[in-house]
């Protein structure tokens, strides 16, 4: 909206295996949604990227956004994997690439692709990503063990830049306030955050720059969070960071090249 | 970009989207209250869910309370509590099939607890047994001679109160009004069969708003008329779900529907 930007940092389009996408098959059905809802912008995986694995995947989003982002308003994610099999090219040829192709972060899925997620797989990648501040997304809903995993990753990266992605429907404050409060690089994107006033609590607590607006797209609408962030409580300033500013900010501060 | 649902003049998305709280009740029909095993509740008490639900505009929430359900708080301190905020709580009487002592005294002291009390609470899921076990008879015999609401957890797939189950019961008491708390989540086709059956049959909405697309089934299949809001408050935050209302793609109507026209046909407004 005019006076108010919004930029959707977790969203996904491509056919999922399962189907249920519900327009979110296309750029086009994900883009005519954020039009409905006045989002401006949006941060985009693919659906399908656990059945049909990062190489599909990182090819098919490009081609998915190519198709209908007319007006530059989509950036892709990305998904990584382990360096020993050479599946995708060294760190700064891969980074180099996301950024000629309008790629701004990077997920993992280890449990649907099978490896270890450590520093003997990806120490080297996720070494170069925190020094270069490239957004990595995580979430307990794709680790080994769980929120078990995301911690455990954590203290293995703990200069990483993270987006904690998917916190579930429950009430989460319990695994993410010692994330917040013990790594400082670590963001939550808050489509599953659904605590009665807890958006302003995490602010107070933990500095609003820390969260992002998230639609969740397409198991979620997009304006249901956007009406909980836009009445936090917060100040108006706090309410803008977290709408848009702050996903702005990761990605401009991102040295890709 | 076209003017999104937020901007659309006159509508209740851009009141509530410019002010917070617009012109309009909003009935709150599935709450809760107090402390959770899982979940960390940063307001789970009576003053602090009281004040979020007055910045939003709730009329009424009615509540039941998690200690009630789980365990041996005996629904008179409820009702102690609810008493506290009466221009704004209401309780449903807590039912535990495993606690037959409990409900024949709450049955027997169910007088001194309304009008503050309006109706049941039923929890089969989490008490696993199913909803047409004779233990819930004097409840359900109850609640038909005064025509009373009773709010069942009902969950897509359920033995315990999935839509069969639920079906049954609701058939058996035509004088009871049924509020299907999260809609049979999961089966939308269950949910439509019970709701073609059994006119005595409401659905209520927690967890479901802001899922993309169900709203807009509900309304398509079963119908606008037959929804209920509700938050499960403290659990869900009234912004959040309000919000996967009015920024669902139904119309004007259907949305004051779900808010509080129904519930004020059902229950009128002086309760
Ligand atoms: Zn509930």
């Amino acid at each position: 909206m005019k006076d108010f930007a919004f930029f959707d940092a977790q969203c996904a389009i491509g056919a999922p295996i399962l189907g249920n996408a519900r327009g979110g098959e296309t750029a086009a059905g994900l883009l005519a949604e954020m039009d409905r809802n006045g989002v401006d912008k949006a941060l985009v995986a693919h659906a399908n990227t656990e059945a049909a694995g990062a190489i599909f995947a990182n090819e098919n989003l490009l081609e998915l956004i190519q198709a209908d982002d007319v007006d530059n308003r989509l950036t892709g994610v990305w998904t990584i994997l382990p360096a020993q099999c050479d599946e995708l090219p060294p760190p700064d040829e891969f980074f180099a690439r996301m950024a000629a192709n309008r790629v701004g972060a990077l997920n993992l899925f280890p449990v649907a692709h099978r490896w270890q997620a450590c520093r003997l797989t990806i120490g080297r990648l996720m070494d170069a990503a925190a020094e270069r501040r490239i957004p990595v997304f995580l979430g307990q809903r794709i680790m080994d063990g769980g929120w078990r995993g995301v911690f455990d990753f954590m203290r293995e990266f703990p200069a990483a830049t993270v987006i904690v992605n998917g916190v579930s429907l429950w009430g989460a404050d319990r695994n993410i306030r010692p994330l917040l409060e013990n790594f400082p690089g670590c963001h939550v994107e808050l489509s599953e955050y659904w605590v009665p006033e807890g958006i302003a609590d995490l602010a107070r607590l933990y500095g609003a720059e820390r969260l992002l607006y998230g639609s969740g797209y397409p198991r979620f609408g997009h304006g249901s969070t956007m009406l909980s962030i836009r009445h936090s409580g917060l100040p108006m300033e706090q309410v803008r960071q977290i709408a848009s500013q702050n996903l702005e900010r990761l990605l401009t501060q991102a040295q890709l090249v | 970009m076209k003017k999104a649902v937020w901007e659309q003049p006159g509508s209740l998305a851009e009141a509530f989207w410019k002010n917070g709280i617009a012109d309009i009740p909003i009935y709150d029909m599935h709450g809760h209250m107090g402390s959770h095993n899982a979940i960390y509740f940063a307001r789970c008490e009576a003053p602090e869910m009281v004040a979020h639900l007055r910045r939003i505009g709730v009329r009424r929430l009615v509540f039941s309370h998690h200690y009630s359900l789980m365990g041996s708080f005996r629904n008179q301190r409820v009702h102690a509590i609810t008493a506290r905020f009466p221009d704004i709580l209401r309780m449903y009487v807590s039912i535990s099939p495993h606690q037959t002592d409990f409900i024949a005294e709450d049955l027997d002291q169910y007088d001194s607890m309304a009008p503050l009390a309006i109706g049941f609470k039923f929890l089969p899921d989490y008490h696993k047994v199913k909803v047409t076990d004779p233990r819930y008879e004097p409840v359900l015999n109850f609640a038909s001679e005064r025509r009373l609401p009773i709010l069942v957890h009902t969950w897509g797939g359920s033995q315990f109160d999935g839509p069969d189950v639920m079906q049954e019961v609701a058939t058996r008491y035509p004088q009871v009004t049924f509020f299907m708390a999260h809609s049979f989540s999961g089966d939308l086709p269950g949910a439509k069969r019970v709701a073609d059956a059994c006119p005595n049959v409401y659905f209520e909405l927690t967890s479901l708003p802001g899922q993309h697309t169900i709203i807009e089934r509900l309304c398509a299949d079963i119908g606008s008329h037959r929804l209920l809001f509700g938050t499960d408050m403290p659990w869900f935050d009234e912004y959040q779900h309000v919000g996967g209302i009015l920024s669902a793609d139904i119309s004007e109507d259907d949305k004051h529907n779900i808010l509080y026209r129904n519930i004020e046909k059902l229950l009128g407004k002086d309760w």
